[in-house]
């Protein structure tokens, strides 16, 4: 498969088809912890990372167990424990070899496993490039490169957020506008300039 | 038995009862999933060739379709096209006669944007097709793509050439391997 | 009587959408028209009043420690089961909804319920609890949906309503959604600070 069809998906799931600012897949973490920046960049990056581990073990699963034996209506069941159980895997071995990371992601890991972007992009993998009961050419490595930009696009849009919001603490918000309304509202004025990326094709 | 063990029969146990019942709903539920898609194949089939009476299935090269037959006389072919759109694949189901002009056509299911890309299976106030459809009944659908017989929609350029290309393709491919 | 309360709850107070803010992402995704939105409602309230049944049930017998996953199992048992009945009896809302179907496993209000509530209830109040919340979520949806589909496409379920103007496309599209439940969010904090100070 060739760059160009690489690059147009990473750039496609980033920027066109943002998983939060398009595909609203992420909100809860989005709108809860997007306050500061540290905490939202971090939680991005476990988040890209989780993503894209998820987006390898769940094409394999479906892939060689699911399709093989007709089981795709366990395709929910298999996916969302692979990625619990991967979050939890995660969270010892960070625990255990890197202690200070461990305090910074804080209780944002195990919140991983019901983000919903995760899942969807495990998901999305499995709807768009598999054909019929048949994986596309390249669909492997397409899969990957979709999660890994999964997870970017969510890191962006919560940076760009918590950049934002940290501003926004010295504004006078009105009372029944402060914390989630207002954030809905920046967050649909970032949407909108994100549309600006429609249409593009490499 | 030490405490892991005792967690991973726990799950395991809840995980056999769930896969069960899942088995089960599955097997009860198969049979009803395929006769919608039948019969929503058949009605698109009835609605694209009214004059044809029964289909033939066949297959040929990797293409699936239809002998539209009036009686014993071949009356067209409809073809089951797989489009790329801009949000994902798109299955279409276009009929055409012998000589490749089309007849009918209808789109079963797209992943196209909402408000944007799904106009073209968008039904104007008081009319009965998809008004971007229409344009391509009549045409030869070996010679159409956006700009030669074809108008694009609004805002919706990307999705409109994936439909009017993935029929060109198709139905090209298609009468090459049925010629020999 | 106080098992009332445990009903009524979700649908204003403790609503899932507005005031406890649970369970965006099929919110704002599904809720380009009204017929979506009646049909994921409906689907998440078959969830959560299945799940929160089973959870509440094996309360008891079930370790702490590995209680998120078993949770997480039940419910996504009840969403396959949800799926496949959708896709046999409702193919065309099934392919409406799309993947967002499968998504209510991750729908934080679904777990939610089932983690703070459902997990130290007996089985009757969570009933109760579930359907509150579903119907809460279901009416939340209508609701967003009817204000995005009239202004975005001049229609409710398809009717048309008004030939008067030109809906502005964005209300169908992300940002639109983003802007109505943040207005609607604001509006019900600013009611409900109102009638708390009379």
């Amino acid at each position: 498969m060739d760059l160009s069809t690489y690059i147009t998906i990473i750039i496609s799931t980033i920027f066109i088809n943002n998983f939060i600012l398009s595909r609203f897949l992420g909100l809860c973490s989005f709108i809860g912890v997007s306050k500061n920046t540290l905490p939202s960049v971090s939680m991005g990056l476990a988040v890209t990372f989780v993503t894209t581990m998820a987006s390898i073990i769940t094409w394999l699963i479906y892939n060689y167990i699911l399709l093989p034996y007709n089981l795709e209506y366990l395709r929910t069941l298999s996916f969302i424990l692979v990625i619990a159980s991967f979050v939890q895997f995660a969270e010892i071995v960070i625990q255990k070899k890197a202690p200070a990371l461990y305090k910074v992601f804080g209780i944002y890991l195990p919140l991983i496993t019901v983000n919903c972007a995760v899942f969807g992009a495990a998901v999305l993998n499995t709807d768009v490039f598999f054909l019929h009961g048949h994986a596309v050419p390249g669909s492997f490595m397409k899969s990957l490169i979709q999660g890994f930009g999964a997870g970017a696009g969510f890191t962006l849009a919560m940076f760009i957020m918590s950049g934002i919001r940290e501003r926004l603490e010295y504004a006078d918000v009105p009372r029944s506008m402060k914390d989630i309304p207002i954030t809905f509202i920046i967050a649909s004025l970032m949407s909108m300039a994100f549309l600006g990326f429609s249409g593009f094709k490499i | 038995m030490n405490q892991m063990t005792k967690f991973g029969l726990m799950l395991g146990i809840i995980c056999l009862a769930a896969t069960l019942v899942l088995a089960f709903t599955y097997e009860v539920t198969r049979p009803i999933i395929a006769a919608a898609l039948y019969r929503e194949e058949q009605e698109a089939l009835k609605a694209i060739m009214p004059e044809a009476d029964s289909f033939k299935p066949g297959a040929v090269g990797g293409i699936e379709y239809f002998e539209a037959m009036n009686g014993p006389a071949l009356v067209g072919y409809c073809l089951k096209v797989t489009g790329s759109g801009y949000g994902g694949y798109m299955h279409i189901i276009v009929g055409i006669d012998t000589g490749g002009v089309i007849k009918g056509l209808r789109i079963l299911q797209h992943m196209e944007t909402p408000g944007l890309g799904s106009k073209i299976n968008e039904i104007r106030l008081g009319e009965s097709e998809p008004y971007f459809l229409k344009q391509f009944i009549g045409k030869n659908a070996r010679t159409i793509s956006v700009g030669n017989g074809i108008d694009a929609i609004t805002g919706a350029t990307i999705s409109s050439k994936a439909v009017t290309d993935a029929i060109n393709k198709t139905v090209t491919e298609f009468m090459e391997k049925m010629r020999q | 009587m106080k098992m009332m309360g445990e009903f009524v709850k979700g649908l204003w107070r403790e609503n899932p959408t507005f005031r406890i803010v649970l369970g965006l992402c099929p919110t704002l995704a599904v809720s380009t028209s009204v017929s979506n939105g009646i049909g994921m409602g409906v689907a998440a309230t078959f969830v959560l009043v299945g799940s929160n049944i089973f959870v509440s049930l094996i309360r008891g017998i079930v370790p702490e420690k590995v209680r998120i996953p078993c949770f997480i199992v039940i419910i996504a048992t009840f969403v396959t089961i949800v799926d496949l009945l959708m896709k046999a009896y409702a193919p065309a809302l099934s392919r409406s909804l799309g993947m967002f179907v499968p998504l209510i496993v991750v729908n934080c209000m679904v777990l939610g319920r089932a983690e703070a509530f459902a997990s130290k209830a007996p089985p009757f109040k969570s009933i109760l609890d579930a359907l509150g919340m579903g119907i809460g979520f279901t009416w939340a949806l209508i609701l967003i949906s009817a204000i995005r589909e009239s202004l975005g496409n001049g229609t409710i379920l398809g009717i048309t309503i008004s030939r008067s103007f030109e809906p502005p496309l964005f209300m169908i599209l992300a940002p639109g959604a983003l802007l109505t439940i943040g207005i609607l969010i604001a509006l019900i904090n600013y009611l409900t600070m109102k009638w708390k100070a009379k």
